[in-house]
């Protein structure tokens, strides 16, 4: 999904009110620089790579081709950032101090319950992150017959001038010098590329079904010696359905973060 | 010379809207918070003591009941926040209902419901014996739980939040049903290494029943005396609680240990995965309370580890 990773929705907290987090050292924030100003470069590389491509052949059909092995790069790339959320709370944790983002809200008082194993930072993180590379390997790359479809080009587009913003969002606020306007972008821009970006992906897995169903893609079916069937057809369906609850609730988490986030900015700036 | 009580006053305010819903006067400093909880729970009849968490700060951790109220950092007139938990229920119905529906629920794929394989696989059974024992395996379990329940376990906390058992009880019998389906399923292949492999798994699953029942028993016998005080738990005479030696929660390995037997027994994927999840739950569980009894207990034994000895 398109989601960028906010970063501070639904911590899990100790109950004792929000803690200070200290920022992550040295070593860690050159690591994270140099991570976030190489990721900012794949994404502009792919976004060159459409515009060229456009140019050249003059329609905006079967551009994946062109920017298939960057794209594959970078946003598998991405799955350090769960390595970094998990190893480094604190990279989570400095991020939402930055943004003042710190979720206050309620403790969660439920102790039986099953959901309570990491910390939703990284759950989160990982979701976002898992989604992303699922839709590149698993959909696209995985069902050759759907790398033509337009709606691959609209996620692809979506993907592009998000990653963009929100790479250059995380170097800009490790190095403390965050200008508005990014802060701005990424907290407006995603009021299009979001839906833009679900749309383009519930598209190409439904592209995808019947070939899927076609050659009994990834899938395995009674008897067996490990008594075990899947089907990925039907495995897609509940993908596309799952959908459903979980764009509307991250969609407007992210309206609410920009509520808060813009109007906080507006104040310091006033306050100047 | 006598001595002035003086009491306390004690407001109680909605953590959210700070709004005051409750304001007792004339409080005994020696009140606990249970008091404090039966009183408000005298204004507000729908918030029963269980649903009402009482904290200092409004996004503090729950008062316990036990806590006095002029051993609390407030002065005379002490504010408190109130926050609704919603409805709650007692562990022990959370326990029955979490352990009865998977018992249940494995009867209706072992009996072959007509709903659940076909109209043409209806109401037959298995060729296999080990689907049979698979059955009496899986049931032995979840009855030994629910006697557990109701005659063994002693339960610290009162109740949990509905919400999280409702949750808990989709996770538990979705996926009771989920590994139900596959070893009684008309095409269920048995294991890969016959029946050693299965002879192996029950003698395996039988030892880690009775040693998961053992540690109950030693838990349950540390509280006998109806005290809520945490005590270290030290082996008995009984063989299987000499895994007390090296782990503080041997329950959970030995509840893990006959869930890698059951899969074994039924070399099915889904039940491995299930038992991998339960590996994962309880490792996280058995760190949370390791590390209560570390923290608490300055001559806690050096040698245990959590959950697996010597490992983890």
């Amino acid at each position: 999904m398109a989601a960028p990773g906010s970063g501070g929705a639904g911590r899990a907290e100790n109950g004792y009110g929000s803690q200070r987090r200290k920022g992550p050292g040295a070593l860690a924030t050159t690591y994270l620089v140099i991570y976030n100003v190489v990721m900012t470069a794949g994404w502009l590389v792919i976004a060159v790579g459409i515009v060229r491509a456009y140019l050249t052949k003059g329609s905006y059909h079967s551009l994946y081709y062109s920017i298939e092995k960057p794209l594959k790069f970078f946003q598998t790339g991405a799955l350090l950032e769960i390595l970094h959320c998990a190893f480094g709370e604190m990279y989570c944790g400095y991020v939402t101090e930055t943004l003042s983002l710190a979720d206050n809200s309620e403790t969660t008082e439920n102790d039986g319950d099953i959901e309570g194993i990491v910390p939703s930072s990284v759950v989160l993180t990982a979701f976002q992150v898992m989604s992303r590379v699922f839709l590149t390997w698993a959909v696209t790359h995985s069902v050759k017959e759907v790398q033509n479809e337009d709606s691959v080009l609209l996620f692809v587009v979506a993907w592009t001038i998000t990653e963009i913003i929100r790479y250059s969002f995380y170097t800009f606020s490790l190095l403390n010098h965050l200008p508005y306007l990014i802060k701005w972008a990424r907290y407006t821009l995603f009021i299009v590329l979001y839906p833009m970006g679900v749309s383009g992906e519930l598209l190409t897995i439904y592209a995808a079904l019947p070939f899927v169903r076609q050659a009994g893609l990834y899938s395995i079916s009674l008897p067996n010696k490990y008594n075990f069937s899947f089907d990925y057809y039907t495995f897609l369906i509940l993908v596309m359905i799952s959908y459903i609850p979980i764009f509307p609730q991250l969609y407007f988490h992210m309206l609410h973060q920009r509520r808060k986030v813009l109007s906080h900015a507006e104040e310091h700036k006033k306050s100047e | 010379m006598g001595s002035r009580v003086t009491f306390f006053e004690v407001e109680i305010l909605d953590w959210k809207t700070k709004q005051q819903l409750c304001f007792l006067d004339k409080v005994e400093p020696h009140a606990t918070i249970s008091d404090i909880r039966l009183m408000f729970h005298k204004s507000y009849p729908q918030w029963y003591p269980a649903r009402q968490s009482i904290r200092l700060d409004p996004k503090g951790k729950s008062l316990r009941d036990e806590e006095i109220l002029q051993h609390l950092p407030v002065g005379t007139t002490a504010t408190l926040y109130f926050k609704d938990l919603g409805p709650q229920i007692g562990w022990t119905m959370v326990f029955l209902t979490e352990y009865a529906g998977p018992l249940f629920i494995y009867f209706l794929f072992y009996f072959r419901m007509p709903f659940v394989y076909g109209l043409d696989d209806k109401l037959t059974s298995s060729p296999h014996p080990v689907v049979n024992l698979a059955c009496i395996c899986h049931s032995f379990h979840y009855i030994k739980r629910l006697i557990e329940t109701i005659f063994v376990h002693r339960f610290s906390h009162g109740t949990m939040p509905l919400r999280s058992i409702i949750k808990n009880c989709f996770y538990y019998w979705g996926f009771a049903a989920w590994l139900a389906y596959y070893i009684n399923h008309p095409l269920y292949t048995p294991p890969s290494y016959g029946q050693k492999q299965i002879n192996f798994a029950v003698i395996m699953f039988l030892i880690c029943e009775a040693g998961n029942f053992s540690i109950h028993v030693a838990l349950s016998d540390l509280r006998r005396d109806g005290s809520k005080i945490r005590k270290i738990p030290y082996p008995t005479k009984n063989p299987f609680t000499w895994l007390f030696f090296f782990v503080t929660c041997p329950n959970y390995t030995y509840e893990v240990g006959a869930w890698i037997s059951f899969t074994i027994m039924t070399q099915c994927v889904p039940v491995g995965l299930f038992t991998f999840l339960c590996f994962i739950q309880m490792t996280v569980w058995a760190k949370d309370k390791h590390y209560t009894y570390v923290r608490e207990f300055k001559d806690y034994p050096s040698l245990r580890m959590p959950i697996i000895p010597f490992l983890l």
